[in-house]
């Protein structure tokens, strides 16, 4: 008994009248620093040129960390970051200790949240390299235009929205849901262009996780050392 | 010398912009001397055309609205056409009471690639300033002038060529008095070539030594006293509306014009600028004052425009405008860009700049910020917002420090406290000395806290966040 010839099946597989989904979706991405995710999404990265929908499940869980190597890649090409409508002040010293360059940075606050989308949609269309905005986008209509935006200037573009969102449908690219595990953070990928949806668990360069001990970190031991209670 | 002559017959009625729907008018003289100068198009279109005196023109269209001449007027948007033209050559005259500006062209041929390339530069430059013109090329002031009037005319490059070309042309064009003029007519003189064939004591004995004179400076044979147009120092453009102006709209057209005259100017003096101030005036004298700052040294006058556009849709007017004044005194080189095959960093670094001055005019100063650096220990104070990074920092090796930075808020219940905590105790020299152990911590969701116990009180505060 002997197997059936797969000569046949792979020269049709190999040849040019066959086109295969996967081959379809030439998805263009910058890789996000992490192999775990680099290897689940589409392309290999973030999307370049499209929205990426960030949904942590509270603030402080690693939702700016996540994307950190990628700004940082960015940054490096000589190209701007924004922070547009950030909840909370986006610390300086800390953005520069891991690697990005203030000279790149730019924080826009607005007392609206129409003119931040207006202004994001700017930043996306005329040269930023990233555009990551905090608003409670709701409308279709306005996610649409900044899809549209990043696409006209490449750009990568970053919505961090509030729990809960995830289940209305949208038009971004990709779509991600944080929570937390253990001493890393769990990515559910809810949509993905071109891809899968699927989970990966990451461990992010933060304090307290089981990579870093408070001495690795250069914490310098303080007078009290007796913890409070 | 090569003189390109701008005659500008519609001056009076186009520093107006608001007279453009119905039939409007400009008139000059007194009483029932009074006749018109200029008229719009709706105005010409009903046949009334510059010199019919008032009231015959009232009788024949009875809704003609009539301006009497602003001469002030006139001879600020002369000013600004003159300081825009010193972009062509150093060599600029006006003669404000017959709305011509002569610009000096041989000087700059070869730089504006021969003489077509610069005559076309011109005309399209003063079209998109909103005037109409009348160009005319001569070696003598006179000479253009006169063939500015006279379109199907070839330019006149030598004097030889410019005698040829006066000779068929009529006397009515002539600047001279309108008695000799008169006086010419019933001598029976009807061209210049009729003219010029008689001796010039001749011509003095019987019409006074002006009219001589006058040929000769037209034809080349005398130099023409006329004073140079110097570049101001500084520039200063006021231009006043004939009746106050509440709609944005009505403010762009003038305000475009106006920018427009600028970019020539600054091209002129090759200069750029990172700051002008527009005053917009109303009835009262309280003034809107528009800042307009640039992040890169800047002359363009159509994105100056956008930027005051941005600037004004934010603004809101207490009244209608009655003027505008465009005022700059500090002036930097510009920035000239080289163009770069291969590499388009630099044209994206100049529309990098020009996107962030359009935020900034439009979400206002405060909104567009950039972050920078103290030497600070306290959290609060070691960060700041700059204006223009030029370096990037001490590049010091900083202690871990969350991303996000929050006002310190009490906080009630403590989550589980993670390591050892780090003491910070400073700022005694300015009244806000702190006294804080700064703790991580990690909440049950998951999240890094940075806390901090004020040793003082022993209350517990959440300062940051390891997002």
């Amino acid at each position: 008994m002997s197997l059936p010839d797969a000569k046949p099946l792979d020269a049709l597989l190999r040849g040019p009248r066959l086109w295969r989904g996967a081959q379809l979706a030439r998805i263009e991405a910058c890789s996000t620093g992490f192999a775990a995710l680099d290897a689940r999404l589409p392309g290999g990265g973030w999307p370049v040129g499209a929205l990426t929908e960030i949904e942590p499940a509270c603030a402080g869980m690693g939702e700016l960390s996540l994307t950190l190597p990628a700004l940082r890649a960015i940054c490096r090409e000589g190209r701007s970051v924004a922070l547009v409508q950030p909840p909370y002040i986006p610390y300086a010293p800390a953005l520069l200790r891991s690697g990005l360059q203030l000279r790149s940075l730019l924080w826009i606050q607005t007392p609206s949240a129409t003119e931040a989308l207006w202004a994001a949609e700017q930043l996306l269309r005329e040269g930023a390299g990233a555009v990551l905005l905090w608003n409670a986008v709701t409308e279709d209509r306005e996610l649409r235009r900044l899809q549209l935006a990043a696409e006209t200037g490449k750009a990568c573009a970053f919505l961090y929205r509030p729990p809960g969102s995830l289940q209305h449908p949208s038009p971004a690219a990709l779509r991600v849901g944080l929570s937390a595990a253990g001493d890393g953070v769990r990515l559910e990928i809810v949509k993905a262009r071109g891809g899968h949806p699927g989970g990966v668990t990451l461990a992010l360069d933060r304090p307290g996780g089981s990579a870093a001990t408070a001495a690795e970190r250069g914490i310098r031991p303080a007078a009290c050392a007796k913890p409070p209670t | 010398m090569l003189w390109i002559c701008l005659r500008l017959p519609q001056l009076a009625i186009e520093l107006r912009p608001s007279l453009e729907s119905g039939p409007a008018a400009v008139t000059d003289g007194a009483g029932n001397r009074r006749h018109l100068i200029a008229c719009n198009e709706a105005a010409r279109d009903r046949g009334l055309c510059v010199g019919m005196d008032v009231p015959s023109c009232l009788l024949r269209e009875p809704e003609l609205r009539l301006f009497a001449r602003a001469k002030a007027d006139e001879r600020r948007a002369l000013h600004a056409v003159a300081c825009w033209g010193h972009q062509f050559t150093s060599e600029v005259c006006v003669d404000a009471p017959r709305w011509i500006v002569w610009l000096e062209a041989g000087s700059s041929l070869r730089y504006f690639d021969g003489l077509s390339s610069l005559y076309t530069r011109i005309r399209d430059g003063i079209v998109h300033l909103g005037y109409t013109a009348c160009l005319g090329v001569a070696p003598t002031q006179e000479g253009a002038a006169l063939l500015a009037l006279h379109r199907q005319v070839p330019p006149a490059l030598n004097r030889i060529e410019l005698r040829r070309c006066l000779q068929p042309l009529p006397l009515t064009g002539l600047d001279i008095a309108p008695d000799i003029a008169g006086q010419l007519q019933a001598a029976g003189l009807r061209t210049l070539a009729d003219l010029l064939e008689i001796p010039a004591a001749a011509l003095a004995r019987r019409f006074g030594p002006g009219l001589p004179r006058h040929l000769q400076c037209l034809l080349g044979e005398r130099s023409e006293p006329r004073r140079r147009h110097r570049i101001p120092p500084a520039y200063r453009r006021r231009f006043d509306f004939p009746e106050p102006v509440a709609a944005l709209e009505g403010l762009l057209f003038p305000l475009r014009r106006l920018l427009q005259e600028f970019e020539g100017y600054l091209r002129g003096r090759d200069a750029a600028i990172q700051q002008v101030t527009v005053t917009l005036c109303h009835r009262d004298p309280a003034a809107t004052v528009l800042e307009l700052v640039t992040s890169s040294p800047q002359r363009d006058g159509l994105r100056l425009f956008a930027l005051l556009r941005e600037k004004l849709e934010r603004t809101v007017l207490p009244s209608a405008v009655t003027g505008i004044v465009l005022a700059a005194t500090h002036f930097v080189p510009p920035a000239i860009m080289q163009g770069d095959f291969f590499d388009d960093r630099q044209r994206r670094n100049e529309s990098w700049s020009a996107l962030l001055d359009r935020l900034r005019a439009r979400l206002g100063e405060d909104a567009v910020r950039q972050l920078g650096l103290r030497e600070d220990h306290r959290p609060e104070h070691a960060w700041c917002i700059v204006k223009d990074i030029e370096q990037s920092g001490p590049a010091a090796e900083f202690p871990d420090r969350p991303l996000w930075l929050l006002a310190p808020r009490p906080v009630h219940s403590l989550p589980h406290l993670l390591g050892t905590p780090e003491r910070i105790e400073s700022g005694w020299w300015d009244g806000q000395d702190i006294s804080r152990d700064y703790y991580l911590a990690r909440t049950a969701e998951g999240a890094r806290w940075w806390l901090f116990r004020d040793t003082g009180t022993g209350r517990w505060y959440l300062q940051g966040l390891w997002a």
